[in-house]
């Protein structure tokens, strides 16, 4: 199986002042169709950067990334842009969901954007499954701000889903909420890859977290400094992870 | 004080659009209401400066009724009245000077020939002269001409102007003697004036009498003494009594409609910066709410929030105050450049600065912003630190309250305003206007959040074809909020609705005008004289023997007095209006009264005229005619009559008026040409015409120059108006720009989901698409309704109103228009959002 995800030498260079920063540098790394792969490091280490630049929404200043085949860094603002729609969902620590409009409205939002009108039919079908999966039947016509935090990431968690995009990227999903509807999230984004078969990257500085993935990428000053291979496991126990992390010193 | 002081500069500079756009309504709605003050002040200085200009050091000004003129026995008596020094008589007539032998065919233009004694006339009057010498004491042949006269005939002191005069006298050369330096209040509505003693002038035209005789007090002399002695003294003739303070109170009351829209325009600016501040300084504390409870944590008291919101508005007043009142000074400055050349009764010569009204100027800006910016302030403090750092401000509830409170400031505003406009207390239908209005554009706006949600649907319904992505993500936003959207629209709205009430009162008022006059002359169009042409002329058989002509319908028009009180009046054919089905009477019976005004001894008064004489149908009318009163029977009442030089006139039969009133001759003749014969028989009319010395002319020319000044004042009011759209357009880049900015996030999402560049740019300008559009109808509507408001207010009974197409088609388009300018910024912002930062901070 040809791999969804492929960084090759990818670097981002900021300019900040008179000096260079470089965000993420010389990373090169695959991820396979279904597989849950996270970045883990300390704050500033770059791994939302790399995040971004795997999903297309930003460009390498140097290296290449291909998204399901696609060179997506060398596409034109609009091609990245369609390939991001058919290909993928995000999901951000500061949910991002429009106030204005209701939970419904937000779930249905990617419809909207492809031009598919998800007040009747398969779209709304899929909407309805969504809000469904995240536990959020009934609460259709509320507004983000009558939810809870959890609630409201889980609006954010279904918005990404509703399409079933192969890729699927979250920001520190958790890192606004408790531990309890933090598990929530995790458990939901594991189960859309085990059973859904969709691809999950996932950025966070908890270890706990990053317990889901199969694999985990230590990030530090921008660099990929180890790789820690968990397998597929049902119970998320971060044991394992934490004594390997341990192993290497951090 | 000084901290809160310094943080307030700070987050003003911080914003610098929003800051220059609140500034910039205050200066708009300062400006334009001390424009308006200044303007009026320049109106009153107008009104004194042309009487004196035309009266000089006269204390009283005796003029004559008929065209017979005031008798040398009259003026006899007047210089042995006790109390009269000086009596410096005038005879004043039109004329046709012989063109020169260069000149081309046709009539030359007319001049006005005035004959003065130069003794008399010197001690009253400065006549300066531009070049030559002043008229010989002796008199004899000689002239001065003025100026403009000079310029374009090309005469010069020395040389000789030869002017027509009665039958009997024939052409006669007098030799130029100066030219008159070019000052206002030329006799001449043309400037064309030659100025001759009086003796030549007299037998020039054959006439002993004069026009009128210019009076000065002996030192001490009481004007009111020297009227009564008058009334026992001069018997032979009627005669009209004016004094300078007479004078201006007259020009002053024609120019009451003019200052009546004056004040309408100055109330709408008021409203439409108010709302701007109100919009700005409201939008302002929302979108700070956070950084305020952050402030309130951090241990700042409910008042010191309070005093931080208002010492940002005395700020922003302080520089829109001194803006406005640099800018007003401006604008009247060139409202007086424009009007000064035509003159007339909208003539403004000079620019009079009045610090009452900069002070008014200035305490209602003051008070407009410290008002508006109240709620804000109280809003501000009421801003609990918890709710601001967990984001959860309900900001439709803040709005619904906003708008609550906006009421309350216009009406606060509006009746402060008005009320202490110079004069309202003594016309108070000439406030009503303005009150009308500004109540109607206040309904307006408290409606308009019930209609924005509809209306954006139905627009947006519109563009769903073409983007339907963009139309759907417009449409969530745009009707969730509808007091927003409401207040995004509404300084456009406010600006469009002026704009489409003037072009409909401005259309109305042209057609009432022209209304009038085809219901009231026997024809479709007329031939006007210089002199009053007898009815039994030959030559006016010519005239209606002119192939293609139906009927050639003598009109003259006079003066008579009634009860001391002059009247315009105007000899007719009653069977000619009968004919042609002109004149609506709304009493007596149109069959009966036409035919009795050539019987003689009937009048049909216009109804101004009846109700303010008092004078009921079948009543009598008693008319001063030389020594003794005729008495006409009043056989019916008109909606409209003929109009007059200050009104409309009374109507009377030929018979009546050569016979007992003393009129000469017709001076206006209303043509009727056969069905279908109209251009061939205008042709074949004109040199039949111009050999007898009559001007083809068109109808409005009657109504004098109520067509062309209409035209200016309402492309000046057409002008302001497009002031204050320009403006709105500025506050409509400042909402779209702060809806993108505030949205970043949200932007942010959709562009990381798949929305394009080109999708969000277009989002945003759809958005301001469908905004522009919605402020475009609820303008036109407000402002048709407005403009009817206005029209019944103004214009007469019986006159349809005239919407003004143009002005309605060009509110559509404009605000549209507009609003799509206005969001390319915006726009261009969305498109260039960089996802990565948008997304990913708080
Ligand atoms: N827009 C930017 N301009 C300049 N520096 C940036 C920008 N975005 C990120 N950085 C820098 O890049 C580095 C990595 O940032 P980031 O990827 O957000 O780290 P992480 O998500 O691991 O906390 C940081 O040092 C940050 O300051
Ligand atoms: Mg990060």
């Amino acid at each position: 199986m040809p791999p969804i995800l492929e960084a090759r030498d990818v670097t981002r260079r900021y300019r900040v002042g008179s000096g260079d920063v470089d965000a993420v540098r010389g990373v090169s790394l695959t991820v396979d169709a279904g597989e849950f792969v996270a970045f883990m490091g300390p704050s500033g280490s770059g791994k939302s950067t790399l995040l971004h630049l795997l999903g297309g929404l930003d460009r390498p200043t140097s290296g290449d990334v291909v998204l399901d085949g696609e060179l997506v860094s060398r596409l034109s603002d609009d091609a990245a842009t369609r390939l991001r729609r058919e290909k993928t969902g995000f999901v951000f620590q500061f949910f991002n969901l429009i106030p204005l409009l209701s939970v419904w409205e937000n779930v249905a939002l990617p419809f909207t954007i492809a031009g598919e009108d998800a007040r009747h039919g398969e779209p709304a079908d899929a909407v309805r499954a969504a809000l469904a999966s995240v536990d959020l039947d009934g609460k259709e016509r509320h507004r983000p701000d009558q939810l809870s935090a959890g609630e409201q990431q889980r609006v954010a968690l279904a918005r990404a889903l509703v399409r079933h995009p192969a890729l699927l990227l979250a920001d520190e999903p958790t890192g606004n909420l408790d531990f309890s509807t933090g598990t929530e999230i995790l458990d939901r984004l594991w189960s859309s890859c085990h059973e859904g078969g969709q691809t999950v990257v996932l950025v966070t500085h908890d270890a706990k977290a990053a317990a889901y993935a199969d694999r985990v990428y230590v990030m530090h000053d921008g660099s990929l400094r180890d790789e820690i291979r968990l397998g597929r496991r049902e119970d998320h126990g971060a044991g394992q992870l934490i004594a390997r992390l341990a192993d290497l010193g951090l | 004080m000084r901290a809160l002081d310094a943080l307030a500069r700070r987050t003003l500079v911080a914003r610098p659009l929003r800051t220059i756009l609140t500034i910039a309504g205050i200066a708009l709605g300062v400006g334009v209401l001390v424009a308006a003050l200044v303007l009026n002040a320049g109106l009153d200085a107008t009104a004194e400066r042309s009487v004196r200009d035309q009266l000089g050091r006269t204390d009283l000004r005796v003029a004559a009724f008929e065209e017979r003129g005031l008798s040398a026995a009259s003026l006899g008596a007047l210089a042995t009245t006790p109390g009269v020094a000086i009596v410096a008589p005038e005879l004043e007539r039109r004329t046709y000077p012989v063109a020169g032998p260069g000149s081309g065919a046709g009539l030359p233009v007319p001049v006005t020939l005035v004959g003065i004694d130069p003794a008399a006339d010197a001690a009253l009057h400065d006549r300066p002269l531009a070049a030559g010498s002043p008229l010989p004491l002796a008199g004899g042949d000689v002239a001065l001409v003025s100026d403009a006269l000079a310029r374009a005939d090309g005469l010069a002191v020395g040389g000789t102007i030869t002017l027509n005069g009665s039958a009997a006298s024939g052409p006669r050369a007098f030799r130029i003697s100066g030219v008159l330096a070019a000052v206002p209040g030329d006799p001449d509505p043309a400037g064309r004036s030659v100025i001759v003693p009086l003796g030549a002038a007299q037998s020039l035209v054959g006439t002993d009498s004069v026009s009128r005789a210019d009076v000065g007090l002996a030192p001490g002399g009481d004007v009111t003494a020297v009227i009564a002695s008058l009334e026992r003294r001069l018997t032979s003739e009627p005669y009209t009594l004016s004094t300078p303070g007479d004078l201006i109170a007259a020009l002053r009351a024609s120019t009451a409609d003019f200052r009546a829209t004056i004040a309408l325009v100055a109330a709408l600016a008021l409203f439409g910066g108010a709302f701007l501040i109100f919009n700005t300084l409201a939008m302002t504390v929302a979108e700070r709410a956070r950084d305020i409870g952050l402030l309130r944590a951090a241990g700042m008291t409910r008042r010191q929030v309070t005093v931080l919101v208002l010492i940002s508005a005395v700020h922003l007043a302080v520089a829109g105050v001194v803006l406005g009142l640099a800018a007003g000074i401006g604008l009247a400055a060139l409202v007086t450049a424009l009007f000064t050349p035509g003159g007339g009764v909208l003539g403004i010569r000079e620019l009079v600065i009045p610090p009452a009204g900069l002070v008014l100027g200035a305490i209602l800006g003051f008070g407009v912003t410290i008002a508006a910016a109240l709620e804000p302030a109280l809003r501000a403090s009421r801003i609990s630190p918890v709710a601001a750092l967990t984001a959860r401000l309900e900001q439709t509830a803040v709005l619904r309250a906003r708008l609550r409170w906006l009421t309350l400031v216009f009406a606060v505003v509006g009746v402060a305003g008005l009320a202490l406009w110079p004069g309202a207390g003594e016309g108070s239908a000439g406030l009503a206007r303005p009150l009308a209005v500004y109540g109607m554009l206040l309904g307006v706006t408290l409606v308009s959040p019930f209609l924005v949600g509809p209306l954006g649907t139905l627009v947006g319904a519109l563009a769903r074809p073409f983007l339907p992505v963009e139309e759907r993500l417009t449409r969530s936003t745009l009707v969730r909020d509808p007091s927003r959207t409401a207040l995004t629209v509404g300084a456009l709205s406010v600006a469009l609705a002026v704009l489409v009430a003037l072009g409909g009162v401005a259309a109305t008022t042209r057609r009432a005008a022209t209304a009038w006059l085809t219901d009231v002359i026997p024809g479709e169009a007329v031939l006007t004289s210089i002199r009053p042409v007898a009815l039994d002329e030959p030559q006016l058989a010519d005239l209606a023997a002119v192939p293609g002509v139906a009927r050639i319908s003598p009109i003259g028009r006079f003066a008579v007095s009634v009860g001391g009180r002059r009247l315009d009046a105007a000899a007719v054919v009653g069977a000619d209006l009968l004919a042609d089905g002109r004149l609506v009477l709304s009493e007596g019976d149109r069959a009966g009264a036409l035919p009795a005004l050539d019987a003689g001894g009937a009048a049909i008064l216009p109804a101004a005229v009846a109700d303010r004489l008092g004078i009921p149908l079948g009543g009598s009318l008693q008319v001063l005619a030389g020594r003794e009163i005729v008495a006409l029977r009043v056989v019916g009442i008109a909606a409209r009559t003929i109009p007059g030089s200050s009104g409309e006139a009374v109507l009377v039969g030929w018979r009546d008026a050569t016979q007992r009133l003393g009129v000469l001759g017709a001076d206006v003749f209303a043509v009727r040409y056969a069905p279908g014969q109209a251009a061939p028989a205008t042709a074949a009319l004109a040199p039949v015409a111009r050999a007898m010395a009559l001007e083809p002319a068109s109808l409005e020319a009657l109504a004098g120059t109520i067509g062309a000044s209409v035209d200016r004042l309402f492309a000046l009011l057409t002008a302001l108006a497009a002031v204050a759209l320009i403006v709105a357009g500025l506050g409509i880049v400042n909402t779209l720009t702060m809806n993108v900015l505030e949205r970043v996030r949200e932007l942010g999402f959709l562009r990381a989901a798949g929305l394009t560049r080109r999708q969000a740019r277009r989002l945003v300008m759809l958005e301001a698409a469908v905004l522009g559009a919605v402020a475009a109808i609820i303008g036109v509507g407000a402002g048709v309704l407005a403009g009817v408001i206005l029209a019944a207010l103004g214009a007469g009974p019986g006159v349809t109103y005239d919407p003004g197409w143009g002005s309605i088609v060009l509110a559509l388009v404009g605000g549209v228009g507009l609003a799509v300018v206005a969001s390319a910024w915006p726009a261009t912002l969305a498109a260039r959002l960089e996802i990565v930062r948008a997304v990913q901070y708080e």
